[in-house]
């Protein structure tokens, strides 16, 4: 099984009790409170983390972006994947993605996407991601278009990567009079794809269909495994065979010298579960975002919210795994006997982890923790 | 007089609407609540106007029309239903979204109706203030922001006060997507209505509450200034129901303007 390195680059440089004036850590709370001085240092620090990591022997660097939220100050994942294909020598890139509905121009992605991949000399994993609600408003488009908005960027960008230009593109939501794109990856046809999900199974079945490697980020085992049956059913349709490198996991990992340091080092990802996924569910899901199938299948995937649950709970649940390496090692095999997958990606800072807490964590999962895990 | 319920075809979307009463045909356009029926205030009008209440294509029990964009595709739509629904040339009334559809019929086709009475109308941009983020809050929060004081409403039980059903709930869900896809972007408003208003010479009732916490009133003045034979009315402790909040001295403005032999002078009123 395959680890990879993730942190959401987050911005917690604030009185907690200034964030809990408010309805939502998202959208709502304002950004006086986000720290210029304080943000170039942390972000020269999370990339330092990344390059590390890459140093240390994970397979593949995880990013993500999100906006309007000190959560995740990350506002550009290809940007950070530019810095990293030339900062890194072998870890794969793995974009997590780019939110294709909020996306006004899909050529201008595919293009970008292109010059990461060539930059890091084919090193990018090219994710796909509905986003959240809260990137919907931020970008102000139609909830109800999401899913339609996806998949057409999708279709727009692969026909980008697949064949040769000039064409013209006149679809429902996207329209280009003239593509020709003079910037195309160098992974042929085209970067592997890859998918998250947490509730939605027609993006499950989606994904199974075209063969992309599907990840359900932070859900019980028994929602994971019902996630990947609807993949099945998509792979099925489509005459594709499933293996283990096609599903992969995410959860949040910290490990340290000593159990009782890994534990409070761990104690970190509980505010990325309550703090900052408080608010309206309409911030979430506005209306229309969602499928009634999606609907229902969220209510019934978090019966409880990750919010409502106590630290203990999360450990318990494996949403959290912290522990010495050999304990780490340990708890990613049981995930990865109970699950099957064959990429596991852990996000592995949070909220006000520190730098060396992160770089031993990072160094002893290197040492200790992949190469354990390196013949599962 | 009891309506009775109607579904006609327009451009393959069957359309549910009640209709009832007698006199000249009122085409009446519901918000983004959707289709109240047979309220205290249509019963009334009804005695001297046929009402016709059809639901919106999206909205409650009328079929899907996800290919629909924009405020503008009902405007068009509504147009058409008028035509097969054989409705010569009605008066038109909406509320909300509804008004701002009428408004939109009105600039497109003026000649296709007859008086309009708009309802705390969206579709301009408030020249002060913003028209509230309606898919923003919870919708028990919004209901509550939507009128002026629940107490003073008659209805208020009959139409609020009752634990939704698994059928009200989808509907509402289904109210409220439709109202997204017609209303997203740019909000609830179109750049450029006001361009066109000044063609609808028709006779126009405007018709506000004072303390609309959804659409700012200055709005209402707005539409009164762009329209060139339109009346405003504000009624005072009032918020964005005025049909529904104060039925009875609603349903007698709109009585007397509709019936008003010529059309009214401009102005302002204050009830």
């Amino acid at each position: 099984m395959k680890l990879y390195y993730f942190s959401e680059m987050p911005h917690h440089e604030f009185p907690d009790a200034e964030g809990e004036k408010y309805s939502s850590l998202r959208l709502d709370f304002p950004n006086r409170f986000f720290d210029p001085s304080i943000a170039h240092a942390n972000y020269r620090r999370y990339l330092d983390e990344y390059e590390f990591a890459d140093q240390a022997g994970f397979e593949g660097l995880m990013l993500n972006e999100h906006h309007s939220t000190p959560s995740c100050v990350n506002v550009g994942v290809n940007m950070t994947a530019a810095i990293l294909a030339r900062t890194t020598k072998r870890a794969k890139l793995l974009l997590l993605g780019n939110i294709l509905p909020i996306e006004e121009n899909p050529v201008r992605l595919a293009e970008q996407i292109a010059m990461a991949d060539l930059i890091s000399g084919g090193r990018i994993l090219s994710g796909f991601v509905r986003g959240i609600g809260i990137e919907t408003w931020w970008a102000n488009i139609n909830p109800v278009h999401n899913r339609e908005r996806f998949e057409e960027c999708h279709d727009l960008i692969m026909k980008c990567w697949t064949e040769p230009g000039p064409f013209r593109w006149e679809g429902r939501h996207y329209h280009f009079r003239h593509v020709n794109p003079w910037c195309l990856p160098l992974q042929k046809p085209y970067p592997p794809v890859w998918i998250p999900g947490t509730a939605s199974p027609e993006t499950a079945i989606w994904a199974g269909r075209h063969g992309y490697t599907f990840v359900p980020f932070l859900v019980p085992f028994e929602i994971a495994r019902e996630l990947f049956d609807f993949y099945r059913q998509g792979a099925a349709q489509a005459g594709r065979t499933v293996t283990a490198d096609n599903l992969g996991f995410l959860i949040c990992a910290v490990t340290a010298d000593t159990k009782a340091k890994a534990l409070e080092a761990g104690r970190h990802f509980v505010w990325r579960m309550g703090a900052t996924l408080r608010g309206p569910v309409e911030y979430f899901a506005p209306v229309g975002m969602r499928s009634r199938a999606g609907t229902q299948f969220a209510l019934k995937a978090r019966p409880k919210s990750l919010a409502q649950m106590s630290y203990d709970d999360l450990l318990a649940g494996h949403f959290i795994i912290a522990g010495t390496p050999d304990e780490v090692a340990d708890r990613f095999a049981h995930v990865q006997r109970e699950l099957g997958v064959g990429h596991l990606l852990l996000e592995a800072q949070e909220s006000r982890m520190d730098h060396p807490t992160t770089m031993r964590s990072i160094e002893l999962m290197g040492a200790k923790v992949i190469p354990a895990l390196a013949t599962l | 007089m009891r309506p009775r319920e109607e579904t006609l075809s327009v451009g393959g979307i069957d359309v549910h609407a009640w209709v009832g009463g007698r006199g000249d045909p009122l085409l009446v356009l519901h918000g983004a609540g959707g289709n109240r029926g047979w309220t205290r205030w249509v019963e009334q009008v009804s005695e001297r106007f046929t009402v016709w209440a059809p639901t919106h294509p999206g909205f409650g029990r009328s079929g899907d029309a996800e290919w629909m964009e924009g405020i503008d595709d009902l405007a068009r739509f509504y147009l058409w239903f008028i035509d097969a629904a054989g409705l010569g040339r009605p008066h038109l009334l909406g509320h909300s979204i509804g008004g701002w559809t009428a408004a939109e019929m009105a600039a497109t086709s003026p000649r296709a109706i007859d008086r309009v009475v708009l309802v705390a109308p969206v579709g301009l941009k408030p020249e002060t203030g913003e028209i509230l983020d309606v898919f923003y809050y919870p919708p028990p929060e919004l209901l509550g922001m939507t009128v002026h004081d629940p107490r003073t409403i008659p209805e208020w039980d009959a139409l609020f006060g009752k634990t939704p059903t698994p059928e009200e709930l989808e509907i509402a869900t289904r109210n409220r997507e439709m109202t997204a896809r017609l209303t997203w972007k740019p909000y609830m408003h179109n750049p450029r209505l006001d361009r066109f208003l000044p063609r609808v010479t028709n006779p126009a009732l405007i018709v506000w509450g004072r303390e609309d916490r959804i659409v700012p009133v200055v709005c209402g003045e707005q539409y009164r200034k762009l329209l060139p034979n339109a009346t405003l009315t504000v009624f005072e402790r009032c918020g964005h129901l005025p049909p529904i909040e104060q039925p009875d001295a609603f349903a007698r403005l709109v009585l007397d303007f509709l019936s008003a032999p010529a059309a009214p002078a401009r102005g302002h009123a204050t009830r």
